[in-house]
């Protein structure tokens, strides 16, 4: 794999449209921000919507089966099926699945936790975190790195490493 | 400063970069030296909290008589030391979840430290109603659980609501709180020179590389838990003041409760939040990030929450004598003149009027009035929830239960234990984990072109 770093993001952002173009790949970006302009779907807010609304419907039932059937417990007449006052159980239960789903869902996504990776060989990598724009090529193909390591002479990169893996 | 408008102070210092911003937060964790005031304060908060502990030994080994609850005020200390805790919580979230929502650049850089402080606080409030429980390690019969007594919780019961929304705050403010660091932690792990905090960062960090996919499923996870954090934490405060609404208890039976305790909670919580940044900025470094206009937007916001919390005071001397309900004449006078009038007075003086002092500019302006009416009101406070939880109980319909409450000496313990819970994890938090949550600010320096 080669792994090139630039100075800023708009050198990144250029390198990448320019590697696209050139179908080289796959390519990864490792950056201390988000990345502007990339597109910014994720399947995770449906999944907490989903989520919730289960949560909810599922507190709802268990309350309305447990005061109706399970344990009926009449007090002056009263309703039995006093669906206002399971609001605030549902709507608690419902937040409560939604986050923790959303939570896990990103971890299940993101392939997380994953605490060794081979990029994680380069120790110039550790600058992603701070103020280094990284654009990697994970391929292992001698043509296609080639062509990445032409290609990259025009891009102006502080920094271009080679690894294995 | 004074003539400044405070869209023109930065919100963040003009000579800072991201590479700059970065090494500032996250060399604080890394540095080894300058921490004589962390131990200062590190060593009388973990000696309060070990007092917390003997008392709640004591009082697992006696059992809970030997606090000053009574049959007539069976709420006492413990009740009124979790929704003030809780009220401080909920403020932090209001900053981070709900600035975040209305995309306000001040609230970047003090939603880490509103967040941290929220989770501490929570865990405070939450291990009260469990002690209070008087046989805590039968907790578990409030989960909704099929067991051999056939039995299930009281669904209809604020009592429960409250049980389940506590139980969603601390799980969520957890969870959020967690997403929101891990970035930070992965910049943590790849700057840490030792090995063993390479190890522990890199343990929690999980993996986190900050590759494009990662960020753009944080940053959507991120904004759908603010969205579904900001109606949680009104929730919460709402269902705590259920807690007493729903019960017969004059001086608590009234529509205005939740309302009133989310102002309650802004109030507390936002001046909180004012008190950590004025102790923290200077000792950790962080004024070019935490710089005056931070400070003067909460300012704001704390005398328009204690005008709320004016408006909800005359509402409730208003209705006892709109209502015509002689009980309720009869409690609120006692709360007014009597024998524990001073902490009516006190909640008035520290909550509504003394915080008037804010409308003036140059009393904003320094830094030392704001911390003693942040002080205030968080004693005001305190005062307010003594004033609801012990005084209404003190004379409720039935003239013969009528009496008098006085703490013991346990109770003061166990609660200034809790308050050496909180600045402990506090503390322990300023050590290890970035005070400044980076990758927002990182976002912010680049579009402010300090990139």
């Amino acid at each position: 794999m080669i792994l090139a770093r630039f100075n800023a993001e708009a050198g990144l952002a250029r390198a990448l449209e320019r590697f696209r173009a050139e179908r080289i790949g796959p390519l990864q970006t490792y950056t201390p921000a988000p990345l502007q302009g990339e597109p910014a779907t994720s399947p995770i807010p449906l999944i907490i919507l989903i989520a919730g609304l289960t949560g909810a419907t599922a507190s709802f039932a268990l309350q309305a089966w447990s005061y109706t059937v399970a344990y009926s417990f009449p007090i002056g007449g009263r309703p039995q099926f006093a669906w206002a006052s399971f609001v605030p159980t549902l709507f608690e239960n419902g937040v409560l699945v939604a986050i923790a789903a959303g939570f896990l869902s990103f971890l299940v996504i993101n392939r997380l936790p994953r605490l060794y990776d081979p990029v994680d060989e380069s120790a110039m990598l550790r600058r992603a975190s701070r103020d280094g724009w990284f654009l990697q090529v994970a391929t292992e193909e001698p043509e296609l790195l080639d062509r990445a390591l032409v290609l990259l002479r025009d891009l102006d990169p502080v920094h271009v490493e080679e690894l294995a893996g | 400063m004074s003539d400044v408008p405070l869209g023109a102070i930065p919100v963040v210092d003009p000579r800072e970069t991201i590479g700059s911003m970065t090494d500032r937060v996250s060399g604080v964790p890394l540095r080894t030296t300058g921490w004589r005031w962390w131990w200062m304060a590190l060593v009388p908060s973990a000696s309060l909290f070990a007092l917390g502990l003997l008392a709640v030994g004591w009082s697992f080994y006696r059992g809970i008589r030997v606090w000053g609850n009574d049959w007539l005020v069976m709420w006492g200390f413990p009740i009124l030391a979790y929704v003030w805790w809780i009220a401080i919580a909920s403020g932090g979230t209001f900053v981070s979840a709900f600035f975040f929502l209305v995309r306000v650049e001040w609230r970047t850089s003090i939603n880490r430290i509103a967040e941290t402080m929220t989770l501490f606080a929570a865990v405070c409030a939450g291990i009260y109603p469990i002690l209070h429980l008087g046989r805590p390690w039968l907790a578990y019969w409030l989960f909704p659980y099929p067991n051999t007594m056939t039995l299930w919780p009281q669904w209809k019961s604020p009592l429960l609501w409250d049980f389940m929304a506590l139980f969603t705050y601390v799980v969520a403010s957890v969870l959020f709180w967690y997403l929101g660091v891990m970035p930070d932690l992965a910049t943590m792990r790849d700057r840490a020179t030792r090995r063993t905090g390479q190890v522990l960062y890199g343990f929690f960090a999980m993996g986190f590389r900050g590759t494009g996919p990662q960020w753009r499923h944080l940053k959507a996870t991120y904004g759908a838990l603010a969205a579904i954090m900001a109606p949680l934490v009104v929730s919460v405060h709402s269902v705590v003041g259920l807690d007493f609404a729903g019960a017969a208890t004059p001086g608590w039976h009234s529509t205005e409760y939740p309302p009133f305790f989310v102002f309650g909670a802004l109030w507390s919580g936002l001046s909180t939040v004012m008190l950590l940044l004025l102790t923290l900025r200077r000792p950790l470094g962080l004024a070019p990030l935490i710089t005056e206009r931070h400070i003067q937007v909460l300012a704001k916001l704390m005398l328009t929450s204690s005008l709320c919390m004016s408006y909800a005071y005359i509402l409730d001397a208003f209705e006892p004598f709109y209502s015509g309900d002689a009980t309720e004449r009869i409690q609120f006078l006692n709360r007014v003149f009597g024998g524990y009038a001073f902490v009516y007075w006190g909640m008035i003086v520290c909550n509504c009027l003394f915080p008037l002092v804010l409308c003036v500019r140059r009393v904003r302006a320094s830094h030392l009035m704001l911390g003693i009416v942040a002080v205030g009101s968080i004693v005001g406070m305190w005062l307010e929830r003594f004033n609801i939880v012990v005084i209404s109980l003190q004379r409720t319909h039935l003239p013969s239960a009528w009496g008098r409450y006085v703490p013991a000496v346990f109770d003061w313990m166990i609660f200034v234990g809790t308050i050496g819970l909180f600045l402990t994890g506090f503390l322990l938090a300023v050590r290890l984990v970035p005070m400044v949550s980076m990758y927002e600010m990182r976002e912010l320096l680049a579009e402010k072109g300090q990139a």
